[in-house]
């Protein structure tokens, strides 16, 4: 029997948490089975009936809009697990199973199997497994946890990330296109969590990308290479979320953008309507966040990023760009572009996180050792609130990480893996 | 001039440029491989499934010559950790056809296969196939890129680091 809270020390993490299947099937059942996740975006089903797949952990789920709201449904008929959609998206009023015809309404429930002379099941225990669903700002997360706690007891302070994201849009929503961008990594999936809040790697993976562009303001300050100089900051935000923060970087509206101030007057003036002048500048120069929201979404300042883990060794980073309503077309477009640079598998920055991270994976599979996550240690500083900031070099997420995984993977009695 | 069919002659000089600027790319030749470009280029690589309208939809790769130079300059600091080293490539291409594009330019498209070994990671081999189309711009230093579209077979579905020249 492994004791996995062994594995995990205050500034060290054993390497057999990223590479034992066992402890993976143990996070798809703790973590990923039992708490909140990032499932989509309101946008992404805008008209009743309107579906999406997705997956909560390894679990096929069908997110969809209904008279009621929004479900969440396990896309798996009830008779012989067919799956009841294989589209990525579409627009049922019903979920019809191909293999047998098995109907089941939006909600779940089994309305009609054909033939029925020969049918003996009992119709009301054949229901679709149907998540508990809650949204923030558009932001869709479901669980199958039979007592969840309240989301928003669950994001705390990264509910401030979702509001940042929003207020960059003048109706205080940002929309979800159709098109995702699908990044493999042979590697596991907290290589990609914790990576998203890393602001030690950034000099050193992302060198060439500093020498490519020369710099430019928006990188300066983090690219600089001098540890004095660094302005940007992490925080530990709880419950396992973690953000680096530019904002105190950038020095004017849209320095994150890497445009002039005065380059979109009419979203500006869009902005000052909704908000007013003071918040409208402050809003557009702190910029958009760079939160992890545990486990599986990542606001990645001009994108949205979905974590989907496949198997111990593999896993999928979903991208798309966080667009933002009631915003002109042209910052929109800017925004998409901003986003090529940094996310997918030819981008300048993630194409080589992936790198990093398949060879940690590697690494680790033939040697294992602890893991050192003791940087900064000496120098955060907790705030009354419970975040922990500190400097943007600095463990603090990681050691917020593994704080909160620990207590989610130990507070179930089935803990220990053989 | 734009209905003259393409002469046996003219086909053999765009195949000829296009199996130049592919054997470029299998070799991470850079510099000889961005010679071969106009300083409009735009290349891309588009993502999804092809039913997206929306002038919001990412690419994979929708890069125009400031961010293609861009690119390249990455590339070539020794230091882009997804092609340093740089991956051992071979590509075929079949099935081409050219028509004309207006009174300078053709327009080829082919079926394509990139074979890579992947050497930064993993050290398997990837399987690259699609369709490109190339538009091509006669100028008075000769034959020239101005347009590559790459349409990867598997585009909608999860994809590793590609950061060679496809």
């Amino acid at each position: 029997m492994t004791d996995i809270a062994s594995l995990i020390q205050d500034t060290r993490v054993y390497s057999s948490l990223y590479t034992d299947p066992e402890i993976f099937a143990c996070e798809m059942a703790e973590i990923y089975a039992r708490n909140w996740v990032y499932v989509g975006h309101a946008s992404e089903v805008p008209e009743r009936g309107d579906y999406v797949r997705r997956t909560i952990g390894m679990e096929p789920v069908i997110v969809t809009r209904t008279t009621d709201g929004i479900n969440v449904l396990a896309n798996r008929c009830t008779h012989r697990g067919n799956l009841l959609c294989q589209a990525e998206r579409g627009k049922r009023r019903a979920f019809a199973c191909q293999y047998h015809g098995w109907v089941f309404n939006p909600s779940g429930e089994l309305v009609d199997t054909p033939f029925p002379a020969g049918g003996t099941a009992d119709h009301s225990s054949l229901h679709l497994r149907r998540a508990t669903v809650e949204q923030y700002r558009g932001f869709i997360f479901a669980t199958f946890a039979e007592h969840p706690i309240p989301l928003l007891d669950h994001l705390g302070f990264a509910r401030q990330a979702l509001d940042r994201a929003s207020d960059l849009s003048p109706a205080g929503e940002v929309y979800i296109g159709r098109t995702w961008i699908k990044h493999l990594f042979q590697s596991n999936w907290k290589m990609l969590s914790e990576n998203e809040a890393d602001g030690y790697h950034v000099n050193f993976v992302h060198d060439s990308f500093a020498k490519a562009i020369k710099r430019q303001a928006k990188y300066d300050n983090v690219l600089s290479g001098d540890e004095q100089q660094v302005a940007a900051v992490v925080r530990s935000l709880g419950n396992g979320h973690a953000e680096l923060d530019y904002a105190v970087t950038y020095d004017r509206p849209l320095s994150w953008l890497g445009v002039k101030s005065n380059r979109y007057p009419d979203y500006t003036d869009a902005m000052t309507k909704a908000y007013g002048a003071e918040r409208a500048i402050e809003i557009m120069r702190a910029g958009p966040p760079h939160t992890f929201i545990f486990p599986n979404l990542f606001l990645a300042e001009t994108c949205l990023v979905m974590i989907e883990p496949v198997n111990v060794g593999q896993t999928v980073n979903w991208h798309a760009p966080l667009l933002l309503k009631g915003a002109p077309d042209s910052i929109n477009q800017r925004i998409l572009r901003q986003g090529e640079v940094a996310m997918g598998p030819s981008s300048f920055l993630t194409a080589d996180d992936s790198i990093i991270a398949e060879r940690q994976w590697r690494a680790l599979l033939g040697s294992p050792a602890w893991l050192d996550l003791s940087r900064g240690l000496q120098r955060e500083r907790p705030r009354n609130d419970g975040v922990i900031e500190s400097h943007y070099t600095d463990e603090t997420p990681n050691r917020g990480f593994w704080h909160h995984y620990k207590s989610v993977m130990t507070s179930a009695p089935a803990m220990a893996v053989a | 001039m734009t209905d003259t069919p393409i002469s046996e002659t003219e086909f053999r000089a765009l195949q000829e440029f296009v199996f130049t600027e592919a054997k470029y790319a299998d070799e991470s030749r850079y510099d000889e491989w961005e010679a071969l470009l106009t300083d409009d280029m735009q290349y891309r690589v588009p993502a999804g499934d092809g039913t997206d309208l929306s002038p919001f939809a990412p690419s994979i790769i929708n890069d125009n010559r400031s961010r293609l130079a861009t690119r390249l300059r990455q590339l070539r600091t020794g230091t882009r950790l997804s092609q340093a080293p740089p991956s051992v490539m071979r590509r075929l291409i079949a099935n081409l056809t050219a028509t004309r594009a207006g009174a300078i330019e053709y327009e080829m498209q082919g079926n394509f296969v990139v074979y890579e070994y992947q050497t930064q990671s993993t050290n398997q081999l990837q399987v690259w196939p699609g369709q490109a189309t190339w538009r091509i711009r006669v100028t008075a230093d000769g034959l020239r890129l101005c347009a590559k579209t790459v349409l990867l077979v598997h585009r909608s579905g999860p994809l590793p680091s590609l950061s060679f020249l496809i």
